[in-house]
């Protein structure tokens, strides 16, 4: 029994950290951290060290699957995609290729993605393609293409060890993103000023020089408030102002309005302390500032998010090492599935959909017609469906009936369709649903590329064979297009292929090859004749946009405020052990054990207040539902406040959570709602929640 | 166990260790550390040989070849819905080439630990150690610190290879080989080596302690120990360092002696029909599998007791039993050494920066003030 070790990358959140996956006998044994890889040396939170567990054998789909009288048959590769093709063929046919769509995977690698943003252009000819990031950062993505004119992290992981002054707002990365995290506790102990705003008291704030701790809901005015404040002692960065940004003057008229003394009152948060934080980040020789969906789940989320901005432009923290925007993301290729254009609106590298010479690019290089109108988003194509519009879908590797919001509304919706195809490693709730299963290969079944949050793109290798007739997303799509009349179109034979492709027509990987990500241990995009090693540092002379946009925004109260009825504040967090719906995490015995007694973490004086002994039972209700669970005696939360993981689907928070949306992007105010607490009789335990997988809404 | 023989007469000089590598490989599985594009060095098994063996401190890999002796994961027993069935590894004989000092200490010490783990020690049998003397520091290690290298200790290694010089013209070396054990001496039987005498192991002594004057000042390793020997490092340290403490277990994991394990059990789930056996009436039966995987004392549920109760709820109580474990004396009669081999591997894989030299950085500077 030989071992072998494979390099590849963790595939959780979107930090990117190097492993070793440990085979032997086809199956992954352990993980080892990588020492030389730039952004974990060596290191791993609980989540990357327990992967094994989540790669899991005995779940796996081995075999295409296709349902006939309402129960799944082992069919082979040959007859399952001719099915698809010829029903596909035939709806394009009837209905128009607006009929047809695919939704891909922030979880698959960039090559799988390119093709199947491919797919749906040049074979299906519909711009129909979407992934999971429409209710992921989607108000950072609105907000900074407002203000800078892109979206992602603007500086590298480790400009946190070159800053001295690190601001996080509403992130929790020691849990999180741990390695992050780690590296911020680190800068802390070089020296480095660290500032927390959050409502609680995360593990980063216990060491903090400064802890805002904000009334839940309120970072517009706190921001506002920084903001009046340097204006008032003349701390803005007026060079940085008057040659890179406009609308300064406006700004300062309107953030006058936030006093101090007001802005305290809102906020809950000492005056003095607003001014230090003011003080120390716009004074700093390099801020390096980090926020997470602390700042874009609420109605405002998009308005945080130009808030932040406002405040990086103003002090002039941008553009240079150790400074930056740096939005922290979830998933481990969400970055990438974005890059990669599987967005109704754009072509890879964000080209747009609706340019005429994108789409004549596109389509000489392709040799094949593209498509003209413009796609729809995951839920137009649900909403579609259900007006007897939309026909056939295929989806890689998401659950949108377990993770989107309104259960209900998706699977009517997916019902209400011809055909509906799903590509995954395992029967989810989804798949159930479809009329044909197709087993897909893990990602330490395959070679690839994933992109992090700094926009590193890294390669994966394959460490074991696929299980069974299990193939990679993009070879699926790639004989898919072959049965559906394009022999050539994309017909690759590695990954490598798919990848050179996709450089070839885009401006920001153009630099890139596989020989030359294995030489640099992955590269920054953009990456190209003027930057042939990469970008660490984005807008280091201009933003895409020309001059940055301030825009003045107004501080909102949260849909939902506590009254008589239910009385106290409540919101959602992460545990460091578990990642999004559990589905991998929870497999781990170790990180299962870690799991509190009670879900539900309160202040002792609020606990007291009511009567109630750690771990009783309790039921919490809101609005729109209630849930039954223990309560977790916890000082991170203040009176008044009640926090719950989302990882749990025996008590899914998302029965409690407000659905009212950021007006901009949708995003549902998950990070804020009014709720009650009954005690249960002391000796009865809480009761699992019955349509346990039925509410937990995943975002990233 | 090793027999643990010293022979008078068993050391040789070689010059070349290609020629020691092929011998052993026509017996062995090789197991050695190789170093990749990255530069990554992993402890990896091979059965060609074209891969020039890795030595010394200069090839100290993050991962240490614990694993080769107590699995990360393993099935310990089947039950098949009647009876219990043992499940012992299947193993082959391997040579693990070229373990250095600190990682041999610390698989004596493991081998005490699991003296009678039937898993551990069937694995452990049939693996014949190959150590080598480190010939400068490396960069996180302390070993001298802890009596753990840079020179192979006496009784931890099969057969030590030890580096007299080096012929820069041609860059070849001579190499003493110490046969140690019975194992070792059986091991080349049937090579043909010039003995060596005693002007060769005064030549190794000289140049162990030219290593060990090459150490940087680690007084405060020694001084912490004996802080917290004298249990006078205050409750507030304990707590600062234990919110940097995350819950990772990659301390635990990369630790060549941390031993902590737990078990689980995989159960294969049986269609619950009843099956009529004459006039009985049976459900039919379930099986399951029991796997042991690798602990952490770190997890917060490691010493969770089924009613809630928790012995170690605090994280400064856990970090506080670790280390402990690492430096007490307490330990000394049963182990007869410390529990930390002078490794430094989880200074490097802390994200909270409280691995060892960290520390003990902060207990020396906070006691001795």
């Amino acid at each position: 029994m030989s071992q072998t070790q494979v390099n590849s990358i963790c595939p959780f959140c979107g930090v990117g950290c190097g492993i070793a996956l440990v085979a032997s006998d086809n199956n992954i044994t352990a993980v080892q951290p990588l020492s030389k890889h730039p952004i974990s040396q060596g290191k791993l939170c609980a989540k990357g060290w327990n992967t094994p567990f989540g790669i899991n054998h005995h779940d796996r789909l081995t075999q295409p699957l296709m349902k006939v009288d309402g129960e799944f048959r082992v069919v082979s590769w040959k007859h399952a995609l001719s099915h698809i093709a010829e029903n596909l063929k035939q709806f394009i046919c009837e209905s128009g290729p607006q009929s047809v769509g695919l939704i891909s995977s922030a979880r698959a690698t960039n090559e799988d993605n390119y093709a199947a943003q491919k797919f749906a252009r040049a074979v299906l000819k519909t711009n129909n393609i979407d992934h999971c990031a429409r209710i992921c950062h989607s108000p950072t993505v609105a907000g900074l293409k407002k203000t800078l004119g892109s979206g992602a992290m603007t500086n590298s992981i480790d400009d946190v060890g070159k800053a001295d002054v690190i601001l996080v707002i509403g992130a929790d990365p020691t849990e999180n993103h741990a390695i992050i995290g780690g590296k911020i506790m680190k800068a802390k102990l070089r020296g480095a000023k660290l500032i927390v705003v959050d409502p609680r008291q995360t593990r980063l704030a216990k060491v903090a020089d400064l802890h805002l701790q904000l009334n839940i809901g309120t970072n517009i005015a706190l921001l506002n408030g920084l903001l009046n404040i340097i204006f008032a002692h003349g701390w803005q960065n007026d060079e940085f102002i008057a040659r890179r940004c406009e609308g300064a003057d406006a700004l300062k008229a309107h953030v006058a309005d936030y006093t101090v003394e007001k802005v305290s009152v809102i906020t809950g948060v000492d005056g003095a302390d607003l001014v230090k934080a003011a003080k120390l980040y716009s004074q700093a020789n390099a801020a390096f500032l980090a926020y997470g969906m602390g700042i874009t789940q609420f109605v405002s989320g998009t308005n945080n998010v130009i808030a932040v901005s406002n405040l990086a432009l103003i002090c002039g923290q941008i553009g240079r090492e150790g400074t930056g925007i740096n939005p922290l993301r979830g998933q481990n290729n969400v970055q990438g599935a974005c890059d990669m254009g599987c967005l109704p609106n754009v072509y890879p590298d964000y080209q747009s959909a609706n340019d005429e010479q994108v789409r004549s690019k596109f389509s000489r290089a392709w040799q094949t017609e593209v498509a003209r109108l413009p796609g729809l988003t995951s839920l137009g194509m649900s909403h579609q469906a259900r007006h007897g519009n939309f026909r056939g879908l295929l989806i890689f590797g998401e659950d949108p009936v377990v993770t989107d919001p309104d259960r209900n509304k998706v699977a009517q919706g997916l019902r209400a369709m011809d055909l509906l195809v799903v590509i995954e490693l395992s029967m989810t709730e989804t798949a159930k649903m479809a009329d044909i299963v197709l087993p897909a290969a893990s990602f330490a079944e395959k070679r690839g590329t994933f992109t992090n949050c700094e926009r590193r793109v890294q390669l994966i290798h394959k460490a074991v064979s696929p299980p069974g007739e299990a193939k990679i997303d993009w070879q699926i799509l790639s004989e898919l297009a072959k049965e559906m009349g394009f022999p050539e179109l994309m017909n690759w034979q590695t990954s490598e292929q798919v990848f050179d492709e996709m450089c070839k027509l885009t401006d920001s990987f153009s630099g890139m090859s596989y020989p030359r990500l294995k030489q640099n241990n992955g590269l920054q995009w953009p990456c190209n004749n003027e930057y042939p090693d990469g970008s660490r540092c984005l807008h280091s002379t201009t933003f895409p946009i020309g001059k940055g946009k301030l825009i003045p925004v107004y501080h909102v109260l949260t849909d939902e405020v506590p009254d008589a009825e239910y009385p106290y504040w409540f919101t959602t967090m992460r545990l460091h052990f578990h990642y999004g719906c559990g589905s991998m995490t929870r497999q781990s015995p170790l990180l299962e054990r870690e799991t509190p007694i009670g879900l539900l973490f309160i202040h002792p004086q609020d606990a007291l207040d009511l009567g109630l002994k750690n771990h009783q039972g309790v039921t919490v209700s809101s609005r729109r539902g209630c849930v039954e669970t223990r309560i977790e005696f916890s000082n991170q939360v203040s009176p008044g406040l009640l926090s719950m993981p989302y990882h749990f689907k025996e008590a899914p928070s998302n029965f409690l959570t407000n659905d009212a949306m950021d007006p901009i992007t949708e995003m549902p105010e998950l990070k804020v709602c009014a709720v009650n607490i009954i005690p249960l009789p002391e000796n009865q335990p809480p009761r699992s929640s019955v349509l346990s997988d039925a509410g937990s809404r995943v975002s990233q | 166990m090793i027999e643990r023989y010293n022979i008078v007469n068993n050391r040789y000089l070689l010059k070349d260790l290609g020629v020691l590598k092929h011998h052993l490989a026509k017996y062995y599985s090789v197991v050695q550390i190789q170093k990749d594009a990255d530069g990554e060095k992993l402890w990896t098994e091979q059965f060609g040989d074209k891969i020039e063996p890795l030595f010394g401190h200069n090839h100290l890999p993050l991962t240490s070849p614990k694993g080769f002796l107590f699995a990360e994961k393993e099935v310990l027993y089947k039950f098949d819905g009647e009876t219990f069935k043992t499940i012992l590894p299947q193993v082959q004989p391997k040579v693990m080439f070229g373990v250095q000092a600190c990682d041999l200490s610390a698989i004596a010490y493991q081998d005490k630990f699991f003296e009678h783990d039937p898993y551990y020690q069937k694995r452990r049998e049939n693996i014949l150690l190959v150590g080598i003397d480190c010939e400068s520091p490396c960069v996180t290690g302390f070993c001298v610190q802890v009596d753990a290298g840079p020179h192979v200790k006496d009784n931890t290694a099969d057969l030590v290879l030890s580096r007299l010089n080096v012929d820069d013209a041609n860059g070849s070396s001579e190499w003493l080989v110490i046969a140690a054990t019975e194992k070792g001496i059986n091991s080349i039987k049937g090579m043909t080596l010039d003995k060596a005498d005693n002007k060769h192991l005064k030549l190794r002594t000289k140049l162990l302690e030219k290593v060990r004057s090459e150490f940087v000042d680690y007084s405060y390793i020694s001084n912490a120990i004996e802080y917290l020997n004298n249990n006078s490092v205050p409750a507030q340290l304990w707590e600062e360092l234990s919110v940097r403490c995350l819950g990772c277990s990659g301390c635990t994991n990369l630790c060549p002696t941390c031993s902590c394990y737990t078990t689980y059990d995989v159960v294969e789930q049986q269609p619950e029909k009843p099956v009529s056996i004459s006039r009985e009436v049976k459900l039919e039966v379930t099986k399951s599998e029991t796997i042991r995987c690798w602990d952490s004392c770190l997890f917060e549920g490691f010493q969770k007791e089924a009613s809630g109760h928790n012995p170690s709820q605090k994280a400064a109580q856990r970090v506080e039993r670790f280390w402990f474990h690492k430096f007490s004396d307490e330990y000394l009669p049963e182990f007869q050494r410390y529990g930390c081999v002078g490794c430094g591997r989880c200074e490097q894989t802390c994200p909270g920066t409280i691995g060892v030299h960290s520390v003990m950085k902060r207990i020396d500077q906070q006691c001795c003030s």
